[in-house]
């Protein structure tokens, strides 16, 4: 049994590299950068607030924090849109990957017969723009193993159901 | 009244039940207000007679009102089997009732704690891995419908071995003795015993320091420690001494510790499952069913290497946001070799893992390792100084570094992972040496990550997310890494068995 392994040429086995990952709808990065802005458009005011009223006797260097915090506004909106194309989503016949990240690159694959149950959610953003995200449970601690935002509404639902026969046979 | 081995109608606990029940309900509430006991007393005698009598009568409707909610506790609880299945009637106002497939359930565990030793009568708790509201714990049957009951759900699950499980006398596969016992508890790690005990000492403390703020004599205990810590400045012998006192406390710490758990250790197998017994003032009984573990590691340190003996963690699937894990996670200790092997050969039957070679981390392993302590290194240096204000603290790196730089050589060298054709094996540790042994069929999903440092190096980390936690493979080749992903992917995937 040890020595059969050895024996087994390993290119046969299905090559995750060797597949077609699918980006996700262009219309997601909008989500994205609008999240983004949100949560600036409280930060700065906050910002303001604090400044003018003094509380940590920051009114020397103000100008400093509001350019910091401006690059950082910056900085995430890049690296949102940079992140954007590589988020990447594939579906076999057996499997569901994900992979995404520039800095921390990751790629994931959960094996349908592992999923314990599926989830489609769309916050106000994404159902304004027709978006859904789906997320894939498996058993263990891990809050969710696999999500995938930016999918067209009807697109998710397709993949749930595909996923859904395939768990049930 | 019952026939003991009838579950076929619905039937109640021994009625020794309402006792535990009740002890059980007093223990919880005065662990939560024992400070207003403590009050009281203090208080007791500015009290005047004409109220103490309220007072008493307050208590005494109290404790009928607990005897009361005990009694109907006990009364609505009610359990039976029908059709493969664990059926529980529970609750006095709210109703619920609880359906449990056998083969959902993953243990059915005895506990003894010391009134229920006293009465004669065990705890039985089912584990599923399912929700944690599943769990269910029946708190009194005698010891024969305790084991008519687990015979009824272990038998019934397992058709197939259920012929073979003719009622001998089996010999242990281990047990542990006294002195054994002893020998484990010394080898013990005595740091983590310490500061387990620390934790503890420090919660206690809190309650005490609530407790005398609450009656404003806060001074005392501070002008005490204040005192203390003041003259133990001065004397380099108090501080020899209490680091004497402080390793003995570590010693008599894990040795307690150690004895509690698994006094009297002893381990059956029977039909394919793994029955531990062991404790000192609860007694629990675990039966570990062999298609529910889903990875093992068997450790030791180097004393204990020296000894021959080693202690292996059995880890089981934990539903979804668990508080205890601890329960799930099952230990026994000083395992002589034979026995390793015997555990091994029973959960992974016909495998063969001496000649593999094992494969170790890449080197870039090891400069993450130097990087990461580097980082630690300058938040602790930068904290002493804040805290110190003295810059000749900074010699305590002289001291730090070789420690840092000789745990991060040892841990390089401990990391190592190799598999067969279905289990794969992953070595760790620093001062201890751990082996955990992984199905690959039990794998729930693989994760690759790589950062852009790994990308440069052509390495990357491979994470294994199992029913029962991450393990990980730090920086291997990147071909190396897809190719056990796809193997890994091939496996779970073609897999016919049962994860759980």
């Amino acid at each position: 049994m040890t020595d059969s392994f050895q024996n087994i040429p390993v290119t046969s086995f299905p090559d995750i590299t060797k597949i077609e990952f699918k980006s996700i709808h262009k219309r997601y990065l909008k989500v994205l950068l609008i999240n983004v802005f949100l949560v600036f458009l409280v930060v700065f005011p906050v910002l303001f607030f604090v400044d003018k009223k003094g509380l940590f006797e920051l009114s020397r260097n103000s100008i400093w924090v509001y350019l910091a915090l401006f690059l950082v506004f910056i900085a995430v909106l890049s690296i949102k849109t940079i992140g954007f194309k590589k988020r990447k989503y594939a579906i076999r016949e057996k499997d569901v990957s994900y992979k995404n990240g520039v800095f921390f690159r990751s790629l994931t694959t959960v094996p349908f017969n592992r999923i314990q149950h599926i989830e489609i959610d769309q916050g106000p953003i994404s159902r304004f723009f027709g978006l859904a995200s789906l997320s894939v449970f498996t058993a263990g601690d891990s809050s969710d193993d696999l999500k995938i935002s930016g999918l067209l509404k009807e697109d998710a639902q397709q993949i749930k159901e595909f996923i859904s026969n395939k768990i049930d046979v | 009244m019952y026939n003991i081995e009838d579950f076929s109608q619905f039937r109640r606990q021994s009625q020794k039940g309402i006792l535990v029940i009740y002890i059980n309900i007093l223990y919880k509430v005065l662990k939560a207000f024992w400070f207003l006991l403590f009050l009281f007393i203090q208080k007791f005698s500015k009290i005047p007679e004409g109220k103490l009598v309220y007072i008493y009568i307050g208590v005494a409707a109290l404790l009928m009102f607990f005897l009361i909610r005990a009694f109907l506790i006990f009364k609505n609880f009610q359990f039976k089997i029908a059709h493969n299945h664990f059926i529980l009637k529970k609750g006095i106002l709210k109703k619920t009732n609880t359906s449990i497939p056998f083969d959902r359930v993953q243990n059915i565990n005895f506990k003894q704690n010391i009134i229920q030793q006293i009465i004669d009568v065990h705890e039985v708790n089912i584990e599923t891995a399912g929700s944690s509201k599943a769990e269910i714990s029946i708190k009194a049957l005698s010891y024969k419908e305790a084991s008519a009951l687990k015979q009824a759900i272990t038998v019934l699950d397992n058709n197939s071995s259920a012929t073979s499980s003719i009622e001998t006398v089996e010999k242990p596969l281990l047990k542990v003795g006294f002195f054994a016992l002893i020998k484990v508890s010394l080898t013990e790690n005595h740091l983590q015993s310490l500061l387990l005990l620390l934790a503890v000492l420090v919660g206690f403390f809190q309650q005490i320091n609530d407790l005398l703020d609450r009656l404003g004599k806060q001074d005392i205990l501070d002008n005490y420690i204040t005192k203390n810590t003041s003259s133990l400045e001065n004397n380099v012998l108090l501080i020899v001494g209490f680091l004497i006192l402080l390793s003995v406390t570590a010693v008599l710490s894990s040795l307690v510790r150690v004895m509690l758990r698994h006094f009297n250790l002893t381990v059956f197998v029977k039909n394919s499952a793994l029955e531990i017994y062991q404790g000192l003032i609860t007694k629990k009984s675990v039966i570990l069913k062999k298609d529910k573990v889903q990875h093992i590691t068997i450790s030791h340190n180097p004393i204990k290497k020296k000894l021959g003996i080693s202690f292996i963690t059995f880890k089981q699937a934990i539903s979804g946001k668990v508080k205890k894990k601890k329960d799930k996670i099952i230990k026994i200790v000083g395992c002589k070799l034979i026995q390793v092997s015997a555990i091994k050969d029973l959960l992974f039957p016909d495998e063969n893992f001496d000649d593999l070679a094992q494969n170790f981390s890449d080197s870039y392993f090891r400069t993450r390792l130097y990087f990461r302590c580097f980082l630690v290194l300058i938040i602790i240096n930068i904290g002493l100084y804040l805290g110190f204000g003295n810059s000749s603290i900074f010699w305590i790196n002289s001291l730090l570094i070789p420690i840092f730089m000789g745990a991060i050589e040892l841990s390089f060298k401990k990391r190592y992972y190799f598999f067969n054709t279905d289990v794969l094996i992953v070595g760790s540790g620093t001062i201890e040496t751990h082996k955990t042994y992984l199905p690959f069929f039990k794998v729930q999903n693989v994760e690759l990550k790589q950062t852009l440092f790994q990308a440069q190096k052509n390495v990357a980390d491979i994470v294994f997310q199992t029913a029962s936690g991450k393990i990980k493979i730090p920086c291997i080749h990147i071909e190396k890494a897809k190719q056990i992903y796809n193997y890994t992917l091939f496996k779970i995937e073609t897999s016919q068995k049962l994860w759980m």
